[in-house]
């Protein structure tokens, strides 16, 4: 009967042992798997942030307050991979989050920065391309006109005289 | 008054207001086509000058660097410094195939650098090593960057006997973010810092 109990014992805290390991592996596992994700997410968060600064200034934006918030999150992404790599998935998945959220509404400001130096670049070259263009022929057609005026005025004086 | 007399002051005075106004166009049309795009990489010493970079190493000594980037590919880009340790049997980043050094990273610093732009950044970094007496060489346990420890287990020094030294090198390589492949390419850049670890 003693026997039977110690078996039943033994079985009981074995059954428990293997129980709670697999639990503590599985949460491991979950807090690793996360932290990875996390990493993922901030890192396609950046690369899209940084494509749309490259097309606001390939429209001619001025990025430097772009790059700045940029260049932070970048920080908080590289402190993220570093914590990754010391098992500290807690600060891991601390940062990255971090990093997308200073990054939330980037996008949409670096689409308006765009569509701001679209109009600029238009309004830009409309100025100082099509108007000094235009500026330039009314000049030299004037400077003919003016001095054909000019000596028609005079060789009608003259002959006056 | 004779109008042939005042014909080439008329033109000269129509030509110098045709070429203020047709100055906004010129202006754009004889600016010439940047024709190199690169990056420019550099470590300066603790005073800001191409001097006294530290190269005898006591442990747990903080020395200073400053590291720079200059920006010259024609548009804003997004930048990894990998932070690497070497001692002389390992794999060293190679200026002729391009390639860079196989070692894990120990640190990556992020950069976004502006077209024409500079970013600097002072780096203040020390080692945690201790002396192995069976086996003749200087273990590491950490490398500090920034207040940043990371994890130096593995790494160790020997005795360089023909220069008698215990010499390793901490390098930095550059990569650059490629939009098109949506990936980070080696930019065929690196500084070295010979280090030379004393008691």
């Amino acid at each position: 009967m003693v026997k039977c109990g110690l078996k039943l014992l033994f079985v009981l805290i074995l059954m428990f042992w293997i129980v709670n390991g697999s639990l503590c592996v599985f949460a491991v596992d979950e807090s690793e798997a996360n932290a990875r994700t996390a990493i993922a997410d901030a890192e396609v968060v950046v690369s899209d942030c940084y494509g749309a600064v490259l097309d606001a200034e390939k429209a001619g934006a001025n990025v430097t307050e772009l790059l700045s918030v940029l260049n932070e999150a970048g920080m908080l992404l590289s402190s993220a991979n570093l914590a990754y790599e010391t098992g500290d998935f807690n600060s891991t998945v601390y940062f990255a989050t971090q990093s997308i959220l200073m990054l939330h509404g980037f996008v949409a400001e670096a689409g308006i920065s765009r569509e701001t130096a679209i109009q600029q670049r238009y309004w830009d070259f409309m100025i100082n391309v099509v108007a000094s263009i235009v500026g330039t022929l009314v000049v030299i057609c004037g400077g003919f006109g003016v001095w054909f005026f000019l000596k028609k005025k005079y060789e009608r004086a003259g002959s006056v005289v | 008054m004779d109008l042939g007399e005042h014909r080439v002051l008329f033109v000269a005075v129509t030509g110098i207001l045709a070429l203020l106004v047709a100055s906004p166009v010129l202006s754009r049309l004889l600016v010439l086509p940047r024709t190199e795009f690169f990056t420019e990489l550099w470590i300066l010493g603790p005073n800001h000058t191409t001097e006294d970079y530290p190269f005898n190493i006591s442990s747990n000594h903080d020395y200073s660097v400053f590291l720079g980037i200059g920006n010259h590919l024609g548009h804003c880009a997004y930048y990894v410094v990998e932070v690497k340790f070497r001692n002389q049997t390992q794999s060293a980043p190679n200026s002729f195939n391009r390639t860079p050094s196989s070692l894990p990273a120990l640190y990556n610093i992020t950069a976004f650098v502006a077209d024409e732009g500079v970013w600097e950044m002072p780096l203040t970094f020390s080692l945690d090593y201790e002396y192995n007496e069976t086996l003749l060489q200087y273990e590491f346990h950490s490398l500090t960057v920034n207040d940043v420890e990371l994890n130096m287990k593995n790494y160790t020094v020997a005795l360089d006997g023909n220069n008698n030294g215990f010499f390793g090198n901490l390098f930095f390589e550059l990569w650059v973010y490629s939009e098109t492949v949506g990936n980070f390419q080696y930019h065929e850049r690196f500084l070295n810092l010979l280090l030379n670890m004393i008691h």
